[in-house]
C-alpha cells in the first residue's frame, strides 16, 4: 500500500498522548458505601462479569486507539500498489437512450438517478486513476476522453441529458473494451442502465459492472406513425397510427391526431394487456399553400414515459408546377390553373413562343395552336395540345361527337366522367404511323375517334385534346380543373414524395447541397420563431423527437423523428446488478451496496470505519447515564 | 454526614410508650420487685404453690386449713414480681453512620442507621424503665466500648438520652463476634438482649449471636439499613470506597450489575432472618428512611416485642 499524503502518519506520533488522556479519564469516580460486602461477593459469583469488568478499560483504550489510527490511515490517502504501479481505468457508461426518461414512482427519472450512481464512482478519480465518460444515445458519444480531474468530469456528467433514441447496449460495451484495450493498468467498465443485454463476448482482464437503476414501470405508446401519398391520388395521405400496451391491465384513452397544430382527428382505443391497436386512415391536406404539412399525435392517457406519448409525421411534399400557358385568351384555362396553389403559370402570346422555351417549364400548353414544323421526333418538353394537335387529321372536324370510351385507369380521367360532357365539335385525331419511340394512348374516344390522346418517351410526355375547351361546356363542369390538373401531373410526373421519416438515433445521409437544421421543431410557433440555426452538411442524426427542416436550394421539406420502439417503450424489465469476472460481460452476481462500495476511495472507507467504531465505542461505554 | 432533620425523641411519642410493655419469653431472677410476674415465689400476696414444712420456715405461712384436715403441715407458697435486666448493644461503626449522599435522584433526607438505632434503644430504654426494668446501654463497634451503667426507673431516662447523645465517633469496622463477647463476659445478670445493628461484619454474624444463646440471653436482632443500601442508585465507572475499612474497589455499574448486587443483598438479609428463626432470635428489619413512630409501633408489635 502506498500513501499519498505520508505527512499524515506523523500523526501516530500522538499515541502516547492518546493513552495518557485515557488513563487521566480511566480516573473513576469515588463512592464511599457502607460495607465492600456485597459488591465483592457478586463480582466473585460472576466471574465472566469480573473478567469483562477487567477488560472493559482495555478494550476500550483498543477502540480509541483503532479509531485514531484509521483515521490517520484516512489522512494518509492509501492506495493499493497494485493499481498505483500502472494506475486503473474506468469507462463509466451512462445510458441515455429514451427509456431512461421514465418517471420512477418518486418522481425521479431513471436518468437522473443513473447519474447520481456514477457521480459517487467519480471521486475515485485521482493521480493513478483515469476515467471517461461515454453516454449511450442513439450512438455511443464520449462525453469526455481519459482524465483524473474529478471536477471536469463532474461538470460533463452534469451536462449530459437523456436522448430520445433507442439503441443497442452492446456498442457501447464493445467501444469502452476498444478504449480500454490499449490502458494499461486495472481496467474496468462500469455500466449504469435499467435494463440490461444479453451476454456479449468482451475483452479479458476487463472487469464490466452492471448497476441498475429504476423500476418495471407499466406504459401505453405510439410506436409507429407515418403518412404517404396514396398512389392513385397523390393529392390525399394514408396516416398509419400505431399504439401498444406495455401492461398488464386494460389501457383507454384517446389519440388526438393534429395537422399543424390543428386538431384533425380523434380516435379512441382500449387496448387488452400486452395488446395491440392499429388505425390507418386518410388525410386531405388542405389546398392553401401555408400549410408545413405536419401531423401530430398524442395520447391523452398519462403514465411513467410522456416521451412515447407524442409522435410526429410529415405529410408528403409537393413542389410547385411552372407552366407555360401558350393562348390568346383563354378565361377558362386560365381560371382552371389559378385554382391549383401547386401550378404557377406564365402567359405566353403564340406569336412569341420558341420550341426551346419548352425545356424551362414543367409543361406547356399550347391552346389552340400549334408551331410550325413542330415535330414529336425532336420537340422537348412536355406539351398539352388542345384543339391543333400533332395528331389533327386533316380528314376534318366531328360534330357533337359523343363520349363513347373512356378509360378510367388512365391518369388524366381520374375520378372523372366526362360522358355527360357535350363538344359542339372535335378534330379528328389519328394517331402517327410511326410513332418511333413516343408510346400513345387514347384514353377517351367518341366512337373511333380519338378525344384525347397520350404519349410518353422516356421522360417526355404529351397530351392532346381534340376538342376546344371553350367549345363545350366542360368548363361549367367540376371535371374541367380536374381534368386539367390531372393532365398537368401526369405531364409533368409529378408524384408526391413521401415525406421522409426517420427514428431518433438513426443517421442519414445528405446529398450535396443539402443542409438540415440540428434542432427539432415540435409545434407551429416554433416553425416561424426566429433562432440561431445550427445545420448538418454531411450526415444527420437526430436525437430528440420532432420535426427537421432540410433545405436544398430554394426547396425546404420537413423530416419528422420519432422513437417509435418498443423496446425502449416496454418499461416491464429491470437491469440486475452485476460484476462480472473480467472474461465475461454479464455473469455471476454481486450486490448493489458492494458495488457501490467499491466505488469509495480507500480513504473514505477508513474514515467510515472509524465513524462507525467511534459509534461503537460510545455505544458500549459512554451510553449510560451517569452522575 | 448526618441528615436527620428531626429530633431524637419528642414528648408526643413518650406518652404513647406508657402504654406498651415488653412481652419477655421467660422470667429471670430479679433483685428488686419490677411491674412482671415471676415464675419465683415470694412475698407476694398472690397464692402460688404448696410445699412441706421443714424446720425454720415462717409460721405465718403454714396453711392451718390443710393441718387441720390432712394432720400434715404444708406452707403457703406466694408468686414474686421481677425486674427484667434489658441490655442495648448499638452498633457505633462506620457503616452505621454511613448514608448515601444526596443526588440528583435522591433528595429526601431521613435518619442514618445510627440515629434511628439510638431512637429505637431509647425507645426501648424507655419502655423497660417505665416497667422498672433495669436498662443498660453499651456501645460496640470492633469491640464492647462503654456502657451507660444500670438504671431503673422512669426518672433515670435522661442517663439514657445523655448516654445516646454522647456516643463516641471512632468510623471503626463491625467485628460482633468480639463485641458480643466481651458482653457476654462482663454482663452476668442475664436478661433481654437487643443487638441494634446492620450486621456488616466481614467475619459474620452467626457465631456472635450464637454466643448470646449459649449464654442464656433472650437475643433480637433490630437489623436496621439504609434504603440506598438495597437500592444503590450508582451507575458508570466508579471506585467504591469502604466506610469502615477505606479498602477500594472498582466496579462499573449497570442496570445488570445492580440488579445481581440487590439479589445478593436480599439473600443476606434472608439468611439473616432465617439464621434468627432457626435459633429463636427475635428479628426485626428497619429502614433508617422509616418514620421512627412507624417502626417502634407497628414493627415492633407485630414482632411481639411489645404488648399494649
Amino acid at each position: 500500500m502506498t500513501f499519498f499524503n505520508p505527512a499524515a502518519l506523523s500523526f501516530l506520533g500522538l499515541v502516547p498522548v492518546i493513552v495518557l488522556l485515557y488513563l487521566l479519564k480511566l480516573r473513576r469516580r469515588q463512592v464511599t458505601v457502607s460495607t465492600l460486602l456485597f459488591w465483592q461477593r457478586v463480582l466473585k459469583e460472576h466471574r465472566r462479569r469480573a473478567l469483562f469488568q477487567k477488560l472493559r478499560q482495555l478494550l476500550s483504550l483498543l477502540l480509541h486507539l483503532l479509531i485514531f489510527l484509521l483515521m490517520v490511515l484516512a489522512l494518509a490517502r492509501p492506495q493499493f500498489n497494485r493499481l498505483l504501479q500502472n494506475g486503473s481505468s474506468v469507462v463509466l457508461i451512462l445510458d441515455s437512450r429514451a427509456r431512461m426518461q421514465a418517471v420512477q414512482p418518486d418522481g425521479e427519472t431513471s436518468f437522473i438517478k443513473a447519474k447520481r450512481i456514477l457521480s459517487s464512482y467519480l471521486r475515485q478519480a485521482g493521480p493513478q486513476d483515469s476515467m471517461v465518460i461515454l453516454s449511450l444515445n442513439g450512438s455511443v458519444e464520449v462525453a469526455t476522453g481519459f482524465t483524473n480531474d474529478e471536477t471536469g468530469l463532474r461538470k460533463t456528467l452534469a451536462g449530459l441529458q437523456p436522448s430520445d433514441a433507442a439503441c443497442d447496449l452492446a456498442p457501447a460495451v464493445q467501444f469502452a473494451n476498444e478504449l480500454l484495450a490499449s490502458r494499461t493498468g486495472d481496467k474496468r467498465i462500469v455500466l449504469v442502465t435499467d435494463r440490461a443485454q444479453p451476454d456479449n463476448p468482451s475483452t479479458p482482464g476487463i472487469q464490466v459492472s452492471v448497476i441498475p437503476t429504476g423500476t418495471p414501470l407499466d406504459n401505453v405508446a405510439i410506436t409507429s406513425f407515418a403518412a404517404r401519398p396514396l398512389p392513385n391520388s397523390p393529392q390525399t395521405s394514408q396516416v398509419l397510427l400505431e399504439l401498444r400496451n406495455f401492461s398488464a391491465k386494460h389501457q383507454r384513452g384517446n389519440a388526438e391526431v393534429y395537422l399543424d397544430d390543428n386538431l384533425l382527428d380523434v380516435r379512441p382505443f382500449d387496448l387488452n394487456p400486452d395488446g395491440r391497436h392499429l388505425e390507418i386512415f386518410q388525410v386531405l391536406p388542405p389546398s392553401t399553400g401555408d400549410t408545413k404539412g405536419w401531423l401530430t399525435a398524442r395520447l391523452d392517457t398519462k403514465d411513467a414515459l410522456p416521451l412515447d406519448n407524442e409522435a410526429f409525421a410529415a405529410l408528403p411534399a409537393r413542389t410547385p408546377t411552372h407552366i407555360l400557358l401558350v393562348t390568346r385568351e383563354n378565361w377558362f384555362l386560365e381560371k382552371a390553373l389559378s385554382a391549383d396553389n401547386w401550378v404557377q403559370f406564365e402567359l405566353l402570346a403564340p406569336e412569341s413562343f420558341r420550341p426551346e422555351m419548352a425545356s424551362h417549364f414543367d409543361a406547356v400548353i399550347l391552346d389552340d395552336y400549334l408551331p410550325d414544323n413542330f415535330s414529336l421526333a425532336t420537340a422537348a418538353g412536355n406539351f398539352l395540345f388542345i384543339k391543333k394537335t400533332p395528331f389533327t387529321d386533316t380528314e376534318g372536324i366531328i360534330e357533337q361527337p359523343p363520349v363513347t370510351d373512356s378509360d378510367s385507369t388512365s391518369p388524366l380521367l381520374r375520378l372523372l366522367k366526362l360522358q355527360d360532357v357535350t363538344f359542339l365539335r372535335a378534330s379528328k385525331l389519328r394517331l402517327p404511323d410511326a410513332p418511333g419511340e413516343w408510346r400513345f394512348n387514347v384514353p377517351l374516344r367518341s366512337f373511333e375517334s380519338p378525344l384525347v390522346i397520350t404519349g410518353a418517351r422516356g421522360n417526355q410526355r404529351l397530351a392532346a385534346f381534340a376538342f376546344d375547351v371553350t367549345e363545350s361546356d366542360l368548363p361549367l363542369k367540376i371535371a374541367f380543373p380536374l381534368l386539367i390538373s390531372n393532365t398537368l401531373q401526369w405531364l409533368t410526373g409529378e408524384q408526391p414524395v413521401s415525406a421522409t421519416n426517420l427514428h431518433t438515433g438513426q443517421t442519414m445521409a445528405l446529398a450535396p447541397g443539402e443542409t438540415i437544421e440540428t434542432e427539432p421543431r415540435t409545434s407551429g410557433s416554433q416553425a416561424t420563431a426566429l433562432r440561431p440555426i445550427s445545420l448538418a452538411h454531411t450526415s444527420f442524426s437526430p436525437t430528440k423527437n420532432g420535426f427537421y427542416l432540410l433545405r436544398h436550394g430554394n426547396q425546404n421539406a420537413w423530416i419528422a423523428v420519432n422513437t417509435a420502439s418498443e423496446t425502449e417503450s416496454d418499461l416491464r424489465f429491470k437491469a440486475t446488478a452485476l460484476q462480472a469476472p473480467a472474461h465475461s460481460f454479464i455473469s455471476s452476481f454481486s450486490s448493489l451496496p458492494f458495488l457501490l462500495a467499491t466505488a469509495w476511495p480507500l480513504w473514505m472507507l477508513f474514515a467510515l470505519a472509524a465513524f462507525a467504531l467511534f459509534t461503537l465505542e460510545w455505544w458500549l461505554f459512554h451510553r449510560r447515564h451517569t452522575e | 454526614m448526618e441528615t436527620d432533620p428531626s429530633p431524637l425523641f419528642d414528648s408526643g411519642f413518650l406518652s404513647k410508650l406508657e402504654q406498651l410493655h415488653l412481652l419477655s419469653k421467660r422470667i429471670f431472677r430479679g433483685q428488686q420487685r419490677a411491674e412482671r410476674r415471676s415464675h419465683q415465689t415470694g412475698s407476694s400476696l398472690e397464692f402460688a404453690d404448696y410445699r412441706n414444712y421443714t424446720h425454720g420456715d415462717d409460721l405465718r405461712t403454714i396453711d392451718w386449713n390443710i393441718y387441720g384436715r390432712l394432720d400434715r403441715l404444708f406452707v403457703k407458697l406466694f408468686e414474686e414480681e421481677q425486674d427484667l435486666h434489658i441490655h442495648f448493644l448499638i452498633d457505633t461503626s462506620a457503616s452505621m453512620r454511613w448514608t448515601a449522599p444526596l443526588s440528583n435522584s435522591r433528595t429526601d433526607t431521613h435518619a442514618t442507621k445510627f440515629n434511628q438505632a439510638r431512637r429505637i434503644a431509647a425507645s426501648l430504654a424507655y419502655i423497660g424503665l417505665a416497667n422498672l426494668d433495669r436498662v443498660n446501654l453499651y456501645y460496640f463497634d470492633s469491640d464492647l466500648r462503654n456502657d451507660m451503667g444500670i438504671s431503673r426507673g422512669k426518672s433515670q431516662f435522661h442517663k439514657v438520652l445523655d448516654f445516646l447523645k454522647r456516643a463516641p465517633h471512632r468510623n471503626s469496622a463491625t467485628r460482633l463476634l468480639p463485641s458480643l463477647r466481651s458482653f457476654a463476659q462482663r454482663v452476668k445478670r442475664r436478661g433481654l438482649v437487643f443487638v441494634l445493628s446492620d450486621l456488616f461484619d466481614p467475619t459474620g454474624y452467626e457465631e456472635a449471636l450464637s454466643l448470646l444463646r449459649f449464654n442464656q440471653f433472650e437475643a433480637h436482632v433490630v437489623q436496621i439499613l439504609d434504603p440506598a443500601e438495597l437500592q444503590p442508585d450508582l451507575f458508570g465507572d466508579l471506585q467504591l470506597v469502604d466506610s469502615e475499612t477505606g479498602l477500594t474497589f472498582d466496579v462499573t455499574s449497570d442496570r445488570t450489575l445492580l440488579e445481581q448486587y440487590q439479589s445478593g443483598i436480599h439473600a443476606f438479609l434472608e439468611s439473616v432472618q432465617a439464621f434468627c428463626l432457626r435459633h429463636q432470635i427475635g428479628y426485626a428489619q428497619a429502614l433508617a428512611s422509616v418514620p421512627f413512630e412507624d417502626l417502634v409501633l407497628r414493627v415492633l408489635r407485630e414482632k411481639r416485642l411489645v404488648k399494649s
